[in-house]
């Protein structure tokens, strides 16, 4: 079948890049996904593909990896026209694609998740063969040995699904060198890993690039990006519009392109409150095993961020504030009274909305209508005359939301699964929104939200601790933080270690903060 | 040991990380489990009636798993894949009976070894036919396989018959005759181990090879964990499906021939209703019903338990009606380790 692996040199393949791709197009039903996408992915080099969700990202690396075919158009590896092949052809080719979910076998062990490409590209995809289990051990362990993970048999052998996050992260990767991959790409790699975990993974990234291997990143994330490096492709509406040197492209200029409008720099919190009578006051707060005597307050109107690596204690503090872990000891304060911590319904009761992190697996029902999700946490306040949901009542705060959020969305009787990212965080958002709480806790609210989206976000933030609420953010994008908050407080082995003025205060002070060197 | 977690605060640091190293231990090796229940009912019955340390009576038992191992070795196979499989003894019914009757009026000569590989291709073909219906129609399995039960069930009832007879045909009478070694138990009857066991052995080495020393047998765990990565790496999930549901007809087709050679006759209505026995022996040796999981070893050990309780307690004079609770209570047992086993080995 396919030589790939060793090209041999022939007048087309040395002057063309490793991938190419023409006019590629591509329809779903009424929709124009891909509108003519045309780009050249030389080995060595990084790329960032930037847009807004929904842009069509997702479908151009599906379709480079073999997972989708297009409508017309060409893909071209090593000069050689690869085009609607299928995902074992892409891999033979040597196109290796880690995707959100890292696209690993949770049952299976570190040494098959990265070995059995290998020899299932051998066999072009046939499975009625022997498997050589030496040689599977053999590869897993020098491309264990590349990203830096262990090697002894007992590693080998360990089930993918009982290995931290970071770690999976590593052992994906491991699995595009083991295939000598000359292209690997990557959906979001950094989405859930705190500062430090980032930090190796792009080290071992290098390594790959390094050994002569493209990587090609989808992210949101613009300042990783220009820390990295390479060459920024920014997508919009389907259609490949901006090309740049993403180390000197700014956020302003990215922006502008991803979205077509210009988007606001700096902070976004302008004015300072007036002395507000407090809000929440927090003392002496202690959970065994998460965080210690947390001391803090937010008066009303006011932003406060709280950042920390993931085992700072921050998510759980979050979490407890939400009523879904109860503290052992400690005392919290909401407007006077004492709040009950218990359960997260009596939480929801005395004012206290929590947006979750996890949008889809804590926060949305992703198969109910974006009406029924904006409507759930008010259904009370709908009821008629017996009891029952009103549903004029109801379609007009769907709608207010909708409105007041600026959610594209065609029909609120839609599936919030037929959203992209950014209008589905919104929905959450806004339903609790709907419920007026005096204090809201955001927790990741951008993760995985592309600018536009992001920048909608802030400015609802802000507009209602204008009006009065109290917001806490828990977040580890940093910039997020100093955009949006008034103070930030940073958290470290459980402790608060250090609370900043966010005014004036910068990235670098804060990261060092964070990670405390 | 469900109660480890209220015992934990007075155990000291020692105690707790060999308490934690077990329970990692146990969830690589869940054939403990089944070998565990096997040992403590041995000894115990064992305790009440000394009789039972008989070569006789182990002869027994294994004489007694072999039909019920073939199914589930398919079953094992079909889990693995992340699918589930009711229809396997309306399959071996089916071909049991639709096969002899046909030996016996059409080629009473034929040979013992065309008889198992004729059984063993309509055991597939039957197969096949739910894993098309599973992976092309995206029908839930179960579902389809309680479909073609009923309908392969009906069709033997109505249009091949339902009388039982006697006069199977003489290769499949002296096959299932055929012992490797006899002993002679306790009240001088002789108890022998047919040569059939061996296919069972047979069935389950290459079972065993096949799901650790294959790219298919990879490729049905890869599928039974994530259908949707598997499928984006390359592997051919419709065809792994496909495959699975046709392995456990094979396996059926040949124990439903050895199923009429062991009783020297052939009936109809025979086998009907054990499913739910065999899937419970694989589960017991440590397969999950979600998919991804489960050891030719530990099925076996669990057909071997099933068998120990269902068909050698009666010996010692236990009322089958306690081994029915017996048997559910070791199931409940089974699910509630496996599930402590998960989430304790995870953190």
């Amino acid at each position: 079948m396919l030589d790939s692996e060793h090209p041999q040199g022939t007048q087309a393949a040395t002057a063309s890049p490793f991938l190419e791709t023409r006019s590629l197009h591509k329809h779903y039903g009424g929709v124009h996904a891909l509108k003519g996408v045309s780009l050249r992915i030389e080995r060595g080099r990084f790329y960032h593909l930037l847009g807004e969700n929904g842009c069509g990202k997702s479908t151009l690396i599906k379709i480079i990896s073999g997972a989708q075919s297009s409508s017309a158009g060409q893909v071209l590896i090593q000069g050689r026209d690869m085009t609607g092949l299928g995902p074992i052809a892409a891999l033979g080719a040597g196109i290796e694609t880690v995707y959100q979910d890292l696209s690993l076998l949770p049952n299976l062990s570190v040494a098959e998740n990265i070995g059995l490409s290998e020899q299932l590209v051998e066999w072009s995809g046939k499975l009625f063969h022997r498997l050589d289990l030496s040689r599977l051990r053999d590869s897993a362990c020098r491309a264990l040995e590349v990203v830096g993970l262990p090697t002894e048999r007992a590693f080998l052998s360990r089930q993918v699904e009982t290995l931290p996050l970071a770690s999976r992260q590593l052992v994906a990767i491991a699995r595009a060198v083991a295939s000598e991959a000359g292209l690997v790409i990557m959906d979001e790699p950094t989405t859930s890993l705190t500062r430090r975990e980032v930090d190796n993974l792009i080290r071992v990234i290098r390594r790959l690039q390094s050994e002569g291997a493209a990587v090609l990143f989808v992210t949101h994330k613009l300042d990783e990006a220009r820390d990295i490096g390479g060459v920024g492709l920014v997508m919009r509406d389907g259609e490949l519009v901006h090309e740049c040197d993403v180390s000197k492209a700014t956020n302003a200029e990215i922006g502008y392109w991803m979205t077509g409008r210009e988007l606001q720099q700096g902070r976004y919190r302008d004015m300072q409150p007036e002395k507000l009578p407090p809000l929440l006051e927090v003392k002496g707060l202690s959970l065994k095993k998460a965080y210690e005597e947390i001391d803090l307050s937010i008066a009303q109107g006011e932003i406060l961020g709280v950042t920390g690596l993931a085992d700072s204690g921050r998510n759980e503090l979050a979490m407890t504030l939400a009523g879904l872990a109860p503290a052992k000891t400690g005392s919290v304060v909401l407007g006077g009274n004492a709040l009950d911590l218990s359960a997260p319904d009596r939480v929801i009761r005395e004012g206290v909305a929590y947006v979750p992190e996890d949008r889809l697996a804590e926060g949305l029902f992703l198969e109910k209508t974006i009406s029924e999700n904006i409507t759930m946490s008010i259904l009370d306040r709908l009821r008629s005359g017996f009891g029952l949901v009103s549903r004029s009542r109801a379609r007009q705060a769907a709608q207010n939301t909708l409105e007041d959020l600026q959610i594209v969305a065609e029909d609120i009787h839609a599936p919030v699964s037929s959203l992209s990212g950014g209008n589905q965080q919104r929905v959450l958002i806004g339903r609790w929104l709907a419920a007026e709480p005096r204090l809201l806790i955001l927790h990741g609210p951008t993760v995985g939200v592309d600018v536009g989206s992001k920048e909608i976000i802030f400015r609802i933030i802000q507009s209602q601790a204008d009006k009065g609420m109290g917001v806490l953010i828990v977040s580890d994008d940093l910039p997020e933080l100093l955009q949006n908050c008034d103070k930030i407080l940073v958290m470290r082995n459980g402790r608060i270690y250090q609370t900043y003025e966010a005014e004036g205060l910068d990235e670098h002070t804060l990261y060092s903060a964070v990670v405390g060197d | 040991m469900i109660t480890i977690e209220s015992s934990h605060n007075n155990l000291d640091g020692v105690a707790q990380k060999v308490l934690r190293n077990f329970w990692v231990w146990s969830a690589h090796h869940p054939a403990i489990f089944p070998l565990f229940l096997i040992v403590v009912t041995c000894l115990s019955v064992g305790a009440i009636n000394a009789d039972f340390w008989q070569l006789s009576n182990l002869f027994d038992i294994l004489r007694a798993s072999v039909v019920r191992g073939l199914f589930a070795l398919g079953v094992l196979v079909v889990l693995a894949s992340g699918g589930l499989d009711v229809s396997f003894t309306a399959i071996a019914a089916f071909v049991m009976y639709t096969l002899t009757l046909f030996v016996v009026n059409v080629v009473p000569d034929l040979g013992i070894v065309p008889i198992f590989g004729i059984a063993g291709i309509m055991g597939a073909g039957l197969g096949a036919l739910n894993g098309l219906l599973v992976s092309y129609l995206r029908a839930p399995a179960l579902i389809v396989t309680i479909g073609t039960q009923y309908m392969l069930r009906g069709f033997l009832l109505t249009f091949i018959g339902t009388a039982l007879f006697m006069n199977i045909p003489s290769a499949m009478d002296a096959f299932g005759r055929l012992n490797i070694i006899t002993a002679t138990a306790a009240r001088g009857s002789e108890i022998g181990l047919p040569v059939y066991f061996l296919i069972l052995i047979l069935a389950a080495t290459v079972t065993w090879w096949m799901l650790k020393h294959t790219l298919i047998g990879r490729a049905i765990f890869a599928v039974g964990g994530k259908p949707d990565v598997a499928e984006r790496l390359g592997y051919r999930v419709k065809s792994v499906r496909v495959f699975v549901f046709a392995y456990a007809g094979l396996l059926a087709g040949v124990a439903g021939v050895i199923h009429v050679t062991a009783n020297r006759l052939a009936n109809p209505f025979d086998l009907a209703g054990t499913e739910l026995a065999v899937i419970a022996a694989v589960v017991l040796g440590g397969a999950r019903i979600t998919g991804g999981m489960g050891s030719v070893v530990g099925t076996m050990l669990g057909v071997v338990l099933i068998t120990l309780v269902s068909n050698v307690l009666i010996l010692v004079g236990i009322p089958s009606a306690w081994q029915t609770a017996i048997l559910g209570a070791f199931i409940l047992f089974a699910g509630l380790f496996f599930s402590q086993l998960d989430r304790l080995a995870m953190r």
